[in-house]
C-alpha cells in the first residue's frame, strides 16, 4: 500500500529532495522568492510550449518544428511591431498575427498528417527547416531589435507581485491544458486516440479531428512561447528558439509523458520543465564550472527519472515483493 | 577613402610577404645550413617562375569571370551575415564577380564537404571561417595546391594559407579588463559570462581578461558560467549571479548578445547602476544599449569592413602570380578594435553599425 502512495507523489518528492539539497548547500540564496521566481521565469517559455505540445505526444505524434516555429512567431510579432512603428496597435496586431501563424502551422501539420498519412516525424522535420528558412528570409539573418513599446516588453519582463508575467502565462496555459485533458470529453478522446487509435475509431471518435486539434494547440502554445521569448529578449533573429524542441521533448519525457501516446499529464510535463530549470539554477548557484554541467545534469536526470519510473512499475513492485517473500521463506 | 586605404593595406601586406620570405631565407643562409633553407630558395625560384610548378592561374579580377566562395561558420548569425554583406559590397561594382555564400551550419564536417565541392567547381578564391581549424586544414591545403587562394576570416585554419583577416581577441579581453578596472577604481568583485568553450576567439578573449585582471590585486573574479552566446540564457545566468552575490561590481560577457541579456537581468532585478557591464563584438543593439546607459561598453570591430577586407585580398591574390607555397606562416590582417563607452559611442556612425 505504501508503494502506491509513494508512486503518486514521486514527482513532488523528487522536487522536494532536490530543493532541500540546494537549500542546505546555498541557504542564503536558494530558497528565496527572488530565486524561485527566477527559476520559473527561466523555464516559462518551455513550460508554455510543453503544455500544448503534450497534446501531440498524447495522441502518439511528435512535433519537431516547435523550435523554429517559436522563432518564426517571434519574428512575426517583432516585424509587425516595427512596421507599426512600435505602437501599441502594432503589439496587438503582432501578437494576433503570431498566434495565427502558430495555429496555421498546426492546421497544416494536422491536415497533411491525417490526409496523407505521412509520419509526423518527417513532416514536422521538413516544416522545421521551412520555418527556419522563412525566418532567415524575413530577418535577412539580422537581429531585429524591439526595445519598445512598454506593452510589448511587459509580456516578458514586467513583474506582478515580484513574479514576471511569463510565469502567470505559463500557469494559465497549464490550467487550460489541464482542464481540457482532465475535465472535458475532448481530453478523454485525446487519451483514447493515443492509447488505441483503431479502437477509438471503431467507437466513433474522429481521430482525424483530434489529431488536427492536437497540432493546432501545439502550434498555438508555441506561438505564445515565441511572443514571450521575443519580449523577454526584446529582439528576434532567425535562430531564436532553435533547439527548443529538444528541451520541450526532454521536459515532457522526464515528466513521464510517453512518446508512444496515451500516457502523461500536464503536471508531469511541467514538473519535467521545472526540474531542468532547478538543475540549471542549482549548478549556477553552486558555481559548478560550465564544462561539468553536462555530466552532472545527465546523471541527475537519470537518477530522477529512474526513481520515478521504478515507483510506477508494477513489475518492479511485484519483483520486490517476491524478493521479500523469498527472503522470509528462506529465513523460515 | 576606406577602399583606397584597404587596397593600400593589401598591397603593403603583399609586399611584406615577399619581403619577409626573402628576409628569412637570407637569415637562415647566414646562420645555419638548415634543410629548410634549400627548400626556401627553391620556393623563391618557384616564385619567379610560377608556371613551372604551381597551379596558380593569374586572372584579371576586374574583367574576367570570377567566382568567390564564402563558407561561413553559421550563416544565421548577425556577424556572419555582416561579413557576407561586406564581401558582397566590395564586389558589387564589378559585374564579372559572383559571390556565392555557403552555410557551414557550425559543423566542420559540412564545411569539409562544401570545400571539396567548391574546389571541384574551380572557384577562384575561398573566404572561409573554420569551424575547426584542424579538421579543415587538409581541405585548405588541397585548395591552395589547386591554385585557389584561401582567406580565413576570424576563425583560422591550422595550416599555412594565403591570409587570415581577424578581429583582436586576446587584446580585446585585455582592453575590457583595463577599462573595467579604471571604472571600478581597481577594486571590487567581477563575474564572467562565458560562451562555448573550445573556440579560439572566445578562449583568448577570456584569457586576455583574466590575465589582465590578475594584475589588479584588489579585483576578484567571483564566478564564471557559460550562457552559450545566447541572450535568453544570459538572463538566467545573470539572475543566479545576482541571487548568489550581494555585491557585484563588474560583469564581462564574451559577446554582446550575452551582455545585453545580463543588462536586462540587472535592470529587472532593480540593480541597474550597481555594476559595469561589458561585452565584445560591437553589434548595433549593444551600441544602442550603451547609448541608453544599460550597458557600459564593448569592443567594436567593423564586421562589414572585415568582410570587405577579405574580399580585397581575394581579388589581389586572384590577380597575382603569387603562390602561398612560398609562405612559412599565414600572413594576417588585424582589424582595428575600438573601445566603445557612452563617451565614444557617438563616434561610430550609423552606417558602420552592423
Amino acid at each position: 500500500m505504501k508503494g502506491i502512495n509513494i508512486s503518486k507523489f514521486s514527482k513532488p518528492i523528487i522536487l522536494a529532495v532536490f530543493m532541500l539539497v540546494l537549500t542546505v548547500l546555498r541557504p542564503s540564496s536558494f530558497l528565496t522568492v527572488g530565486n524561485l521566481s527566477n527559476v520559473l521565469w527561466s523555464v516559462s517559455v518551455y513550460g508554455i510550449m510543453v503544455c500544448g505540445t503534450i497534446f501531440v505526444f498524447l495522441i502518439g505524434g511528435i512535433d519537431l518544428s516547435i523550435g523554429s516555429l517559436c522563432g518564426l512567431c517571434a519574428v512575426t510579432v517583432v516585424k509587425i511591431i516595427r512596421y507599426f512603428e512600435y505602437s501599441n496597435t502594432g503589439v496587438l496586431l503582432g501578437v494576433l498575427a503570431a498566434l495565427s501563424v502558430g495555429i496555421l502551422a498546426g492546421l497544416v501539420h494536422g491536415a497533411i498528417i491525417t490526409r496523407f498519412h505521412v509520419p509526423a516525424f518527417l513532416i514536422t522535420f521538413a516544416t522545421q527547416i521551412i520555418f527556419l528558412g522563412l525566418s532567415m528570409i524575413l530577418t535577412n539573418n539580422k537581429i531585429l531589435s524591439c526595445l519598445q513599446p512598454e506593452l510589448f516588453t511587459a509580456i516578458g519582463m514586467k513583474k506582478i507581485f515580484s513574479f514576471p508575467v511569463p510565469i502567470y502565462i505559463m500557469l494559465l496555459i497549464a490550467l487550460i491544458s489541464w482542464f481540457i485533458l482532465r475535465k472535458t470529453v475532448l481530453g478523454r478522446y485525446v487519451y483514447a486516440v493515443g492509447g488505441n487509435s483503431p479502437a477509438s475509431r471503431l467507437s466513433g471518435i474522429s481521430d482525424t479531428g483530434i489529431t488536427v486539434l492536437a497540432y493546432v494547440f501545439s502550434g498555438f502554445t508555441t506561438a505564445i512561447g515565441g511572443v514571450v521569448l521575443a519580449s523577454m529578449t526584446q529582439q528576434c533573429m532567425a535562430t531564436t528558439g532553435s533547439g527548443y524542441e529538444t528541451e520541450v521533448i526532454t521536459a515532457a519525457v522526464i515528466g513521464g509523458v510517453s512518446l508512444l501516446g496515451g500516457e502523461g499529464t500536464v503536471s508531469g510535463a511541467l514538473f519535467g520543465a521545472i526540474l531542468i530549470g532547478l538543475l540549471n539554477n542549482g549548478l549556477n548557484l553552486l558555481s559548478v564550472p560550465s564544462t561539468e554541467h553536462g555530466l552532472v545534469k545527465g546523471i541527475v536526470i537519470i537518477v530522477a527519472v529512474g526513481f520515478d519510473a521504478l515507483q510506477h512499475q508494477e513489475k518492479f513492485k511485484s519483483w520486490l515483493n517476491q524478493f521479500k517473500m523469498k527472503k522470509v521463506q528462506g529465513a523460515a | 577613402m576606406k577602399k583606397i586605404m584597404a587596397v593600400g593595406m593589401a598591397m603593403v601586406l603583399a609586399l611584406g610577404l615577399t619581403a619577409c620570405s626573402g628576409g628569412e631565407t637570407v637569415r637562415e643562409e647566414t646562420t645555419t645550413a638548415a634543410p629548410s633553407a634549400a627548400e626556401n630558395s627553391g620556393n623563391q625560384e618557384a616564385e619567379k617562375a610560377p608556371a613551372a610548378n604551381s597551379n596558380k592561374v593569374k586572372k584579371n579580377p576586374y574583367t574576367e569571370d570570377i567566382k568567390i566562395a564564402y563558407i561561413a561558420h553559421d550563416l544565421s548569425t548577425p556577424n556572419n551575415q555582416a561579413w557576407l554583406e561586406g564581401i558582397e559590397r566590395e564586389c558589387a561594382s564589378w559585374d564579372n564577380i559572383v559571390v556565392q555564400s555557403f552555410n557551414g551550419e557550425s559543423s566542420a564536417e559540412t564545411q569539409v564537404k562544401i570545400m571539396s565541392d567548391v574546389i571541384n567547381q574551380k572557384y577562384d578564391a575561398i573566404i572561409l571561417q573554420c569551424s575547426d581549424g584542424t579538421a579543415l586544414a587538409p581541405s585548405v591545403d588541397e585548395a591552395e595546391k589547386a591554385g585557389i587562394p584561401v582567406i580565413t576570416l576570424n576563425l583560422d585554419a591550422y595550416t599555412v594559407h594565403s591570409a587570415l583577416v581577424m578581429a583582436v581577441d586576446y587584446d580585446a579581453g585585455r582592453m575590457v579588463a583595463d577599462e573595467m578596472a579604471k571604472e571600478i577604481n581597481e577594486k571590487g568583485d567581477v563575474v564572467i559570462i562565458q560562451g562555448v568553450a573550445g573556440l579560439t576567439r572566445t578562449d583568448n578573449l577570456e584569457k586576455g581578461f583574466r590575465d589582465t585582471i590578475a594584475k589588479y590585486p584588489d579585483i576578484k573574479i567571483l564566478d564564471a558560467q557559460s550562457a552559450s552566446f545566447e541572450k535568453e540564457t544570459a538572463i538566467t545566468v545573470m539572475n543566479s549571479f545576482l541571487q548568489n552575490y550581494d555585491k557585484i561590481d563588474g560583469v564581462f560577457c564574451i559577446n554582446d548578445a550575452m551582455a545585453e541579456g545580463a543588462a536586462l537581468a540587472v535592470q529587472s532585478a532593480g540593480r541597474k547602476g550597481e555594476m559595469v557591464i561589458w561585452g565584445a563584438d560591437g553589434e548595433s543593439d549593444a551600441l544602442a544599449m550603451i547609448e541608453s546607459g544599460d550597458m557600459t561598453g564593448t569592443i567594436y570591430t567593423n564586421s562589414w569592413d572585415e568582410g570587405s577586407t577579405a574580399a580585397k585580398i581575394a581579388l589581389l591574390m586572384i590577380g597575382s602570380e603569387y603562390d602561398s607555397a612560398v609562405l612559412t606562416e599565414t600572413p594576417q590582417v588585424i582589424m582595428e578594435p575600438i573601445v566603445v563607452t557612452i563617451d565614444t559611442v557617438g563616434t561610430i556612425p550609423p552606417e558602420d553599425r552592423w
